[in-house]
């Protein structure tokens, strides 16, 4: 009889006894084979906790001044602040728990977390080298300059770049409409339904033709390849006519007459470059782009999009023309044009442009320091110049007259760019003062009309803050 | 002797797993409580203090029960600490009372036919617990397990598990022989007979109670499960099995169309991803607390098992799975399967048949409880109200679950002499 009991118990044994192994091969598989899954599930908040828990780092401009900070509520957990709100936006991103990172706190995330995301493949042993606190990253950025071009802007939508020539240093960059990063959680809905699209940094990432402003670019060309030189005699009757069905003209059908390189900057006569691009001819308009950069891609913070070049091979002698003067098929960013200016403020040569300078920890002292650097050589000292003194004659006596500044010599070039989505853009980039340039600057207000109407009053405000 | 050495030797490791688990949490959060490594030491004072007299009165119950316990106590005791520092002291009290119980019992119960004696007194008093939890419950913490007496709070229904045990050992061991023959046809059908039928019948109704009332498939499942088990044990006839399965099965479904509380349960178990921020909130955020444990674990206090509503107490597993990895939730269940194992070898060993039947009875009870809780808190199963025994925060159960294994104790004492 207790041999049958015996029995019975021995099999209920190994029948529970199996089924608590089932349960620990099926836990192994949660915690083993679906622990990716698990641990990266949206609904999962513990990598949000996770970042909650240690303080994020700063952003400062460059003389300290926080565009972006943590501090810790009642309960201990870190919010982030943004003192400049929509000012800085575009500069710094946002950091949101529920719509991630961008801009820069993007692109530093790691540095500003303080690689703080928990690898849950190493275990506790990644606490190691978890840290208490994210570094602090200093932009090149002045707060102040900042704040002018964002107010300089008014409530028109377009972008400004500021550069210091000289190294590149990212001085200021505005695009407008702007968004809140402290409130993006709750705006999120408004923000990315809104038709012009306020998170998008048009100073990187919107692409416009340049219009006029190129022409800076093709006078040093007809230059360097010797189509021209500066005594060369132009006769502009208003229109061109190019092969059998096109005509160029100026955009008011009004003859220039006979000019030469300077005057035909200054009054931007589209006829004179024009000509000059279909004397360049389709290779070294080619090259020409690719001596200024155009098609080489910006590696680093600034998340540029990349200009779009025509298929210059293919082009027909219309449109080749049409590119000389910044219209056709051709689109850069502000931060492109910016740069352009930048090449004949600094002697021929582009920085590459950066808006971080240092690293640093908490306490202040420099983890990392960013060193300008050559982006690329584009034209001569001696041909730089040249053109300079025509971008001065372009503010002094042409089409940039409202750059303008008392004491201060401002070179520059306008531009009115056609294009299909309304009234012309308007354009200006330039630098300042023209004999030490220490700033360097595109403007681009969309479909506002005459560049030496809208743009060139705006970067007269921040040529005078500048250089104040 | 040598195994009594190797019992200390064991109880030792022990010792060292909680008072390095305390530290760890102590030295994470940057200062040492030096009261709560005096509590611990008092604690594992108390637990060689036990070994000592258990084996000075010449006990000779299974020298691994007390180690193993005495380990997942301590893991318990390290969770609780992280999680909810405050109840440290009274979940160590708690311990200490289980263990002052486990001598008593292991002492008492050497003499069991005379407790077996009395089993309608248990099995009333088993019943009426559970149904005045059922009736009379107080909702704390999410379950309805709850009797209020005044300034005492406890739940019954720790209690009453080993009362029903115990009567269901005595009722069975009595009618044994009628069980195994005695069948009564009713034309095609062949039924057991009335007599066995009805305990069964009994605690089926209970468990559809608590279903109900309790919204508590878990333990429905679990005091059915030991009742139709012990059944089995005791008449070796596996149509019973089928029958009493067949009945639960019915049960719930029926109760799943009538009850909207109980389809809820279910739905959340089928489709956690339908309402993962509702109803399903539970048993996702536990999902998500061991997936993020991985292996390795996070480290002690580095996870956030915080988000899991009533951690310390139900979910105390998913806590450990995500600071601990698999490393601590996996040593957790070889633990549980070693004791389970050594309980069912109790019964195998055990000289008479209501030995046999009980120790049975408790170890299937024990197993059934561990598959019930984590395999509610990792979807296995559907999510219940019952404690992972001796390491969930509560008195009730870690005071039960050391008074079962007392009992166990004190039976294998008996199958040592034998054996």
């Amino acid at each position: 009889m207790l041999d049958d009991l015996r029995r019975n118990v021995r099999m209920i044994g190994v029948l529970l006894l199996g089924l608590l192994v089932v349960l620990f091969v099926y836990v192994s598989y949660i915690q083993v084979v679906q622990s990716d899954f698990l641990a990266g599930h949206p609904l999962n908040r513990r990598s949000i906790e996770a970042a909650a828990k240690i303080e994020r780092g700063q952003i400062q401009d460059k003389h300290g001044q926080p565009l972006a900070y943590s501090e810790a509520d009642a309960a201990g957990k870190y919010q982030r602040y943004y003192p400049y709100g929509a000012i800085s936006a575009h500069v710094v991103g946002y950091s949101s728990s529920q719509y991630g990172t961008t801009g820069l706190e993007s692109a530093f995330n790691g540095e500003l977390s303080g690689a703080g995301n928990p690898q849950h493949r190493f275990g506790p042993i990644s606490n190691l080298w978890t840290a208490k606190a994210g570094n602090n990253i200093v932009l090149t950025i002045d707060a102040a300059l900042q704040e002018t071009a964002y107010w300089a802007l008014g409530n028109r939508r377009g972008a400004i770049v500021v550069l210091n020539p000289r190294t590149g240093a990212v001085l200021a960059m505005v695009s407008k409409p702007g968004f809140n990063p402290a409130t993006i959680d709750d705006d999120w809905r408004t923000v990315t339904s809104a038709p012009d699209g306020p998170l998008l940094n048009r100073a990187v990432q919107g692409l416009y033709p340049p219009g006029s402003t190129l022409k800076v670019m093709i006078a040093d060309a007809a230059l360097a390849e010797k189509i021209a030189d500066t005594k060369r005699i132009f006769v502009c009757e208003g229109s061109l006519k190019i092969g059998p069905d096109y005509e160029l003209t100026e955009s008011n059908h009004q003859a220039h007459g006979k000019l030469n390189l300077e005057e035909a900057l200054a009054v931007s006569c589209n006829i004179t470059f024009g000509r000059l691009s279909l004397e360049l001819g389709r290779s070294r308009m080619e090259k020409t782009f690719e001596r200024y950069g155009f098609s080489r891609p910006l590696v680093g913070e600034l998340q540029e999009v990349p200009s779009r070049l025509p298929d210059f091979s293919r082009l027909g002698d219309g449109d080749l023309a049409q590119t000389g003067i910044g219209q056709s098929s051709l689109l850069v960013t502000p931060l492109r044009m910016a740069m352009l200016a930048a090449a004949f403020a600094n002697k021929g040569t582009i920085m590459r442009p950066y808006l971080v300078s240092r690293i640093t920890a908490l306490d202040g002292s420099t983890l990392k320091e960013i060193a300008p650097a050559e982006f690329i050589n584009a034209t001569s000292p001696a041909l730089a110049d040249t053109v300079k003194r025509m971008m001065v004659a372009v503010v002094n006596d042409g089409t940039g007259y409202a750059a303008h500044l008392s004491g201060v010599q401002v070179a520059g070039k306008t531009g009115t760019a056609e294009n299909p989505h309304g009234a012309s853009h308007s354009w200006f980039i330039g630098f300042a003062p023209a004999d030490n340039p220490e700033v360097a600057l595109a403007v681009i207000v969309e479909n506002a009309g005459a560049g030496g109407e809208v743009a060139a009053p705006i970067a007269r405000q921040i040529f005078a803050q500048a250089l104040r | 002797m040598d195994t009594i050495q190797q019992e200390r030797g064991l109880l030792l490791i022990a010792a060292l797993v909680l008072w390095s688990g305390l530290l760890a949490v102590d030295l994470a959060h940057g200062k040492i409580n030096v009261n709560t490594l005096l509590i611990a030491t008092g604690l594992i004072l108390s637990w060689f203090v036990i070994q000592f007299a258990i084996r000075k009165i010449g006990h000779t119950g299974d020298p691994l029960f007390l180690p193993l316990t005495m380990v997942l106590v301590a893991v318990g005791l390290i969770m609780v600490y992280r999680l909810k520092p405050d109840l440290f002291l009274l979940q160590a009290v708690w311990a200490a009372a289980g263990l002052a119980v486990f001598i008593l019992s292991a002492y008492f119960f050497r003499r069991l036919p005379f407790w077996a004696d009395y089993k309608y007194i248990w099995g009333v008093i088993g019943v009426a617990l559970l149904l005045a939890t059922a009736i009379f419950g107080t909702e704390i913490g999410g379950h309805k397990s709850w009797l209020i007496l005044g300034p005492v709070r406890f739940q019954p229904a720790e209690f009453a598990k080993l009362f029903i045990v115990f009567f269901l050992a005595g009722y069975l061991d009595e009618r044994r022989s009628l069980l195994t023959f005695a069948t009564k046809s009713y034309g095609p059908l062949v039924l057991p007979h009335p007599r066995f039928l009805a305990p069964l019948l009994a605690v089926w109704g209970l468990a559809m109670v608590m279903l109900v009332l309790q919204r508590d498939l878990g333990s429905a499942l679990f005091y059915f499960g030991t009742a139709l088990i012990m059944t089995y044990l005791a008449s070796g006839r596996k149509s019973f099995i089928v029958w009493g399965g067949a009945l639960f099965i019915v049960g719930m479904v029926a109760a799943y169309y009538i009850f909207p509380h109980v389809r809820v349960r279910f739905d959340i178990w089928l489709t956690p991803w339908a309402d993962p921020n509702g109803k399903a909130y539970q048993i996702v955020q536990s999902l998500f607390a061991l997936g993020s444990g991985g292996v390795l674990g996070s480290g002690l206090t580095y996870g956030f098992p915080d988000i899991i509503p009533e951690v310390h107490t139900d979910f105390i597993f998913a806590a450990i799975g995500e600071e601990m990895g698999l490393m601590g939730s996996g040593a957790v269940m070889l633990l549980y399967i070693f004791l389970i194992y050594r309980a069912f070898r109790v019964s195998l060993q055990a000289t008479t048949s209501f030995d046999m039947l009980l120790a049975g009875g408790f170890a299937v009870l024990l197993a059934l409880q561990i598959l019930v809780i984590i395999g509610g808190v990792t979807k296995f199963l559907p999510l219940t109200g019952v404690t992972l025994p001796f390491v969930s925060y509560g008195g009730s159960s870690m005071v039960t679950t050391f008074c079962l294994l007392g009992i166990l104790f004190a039976i294998s004492e008996a199958g040592s002499t034998d054996a």
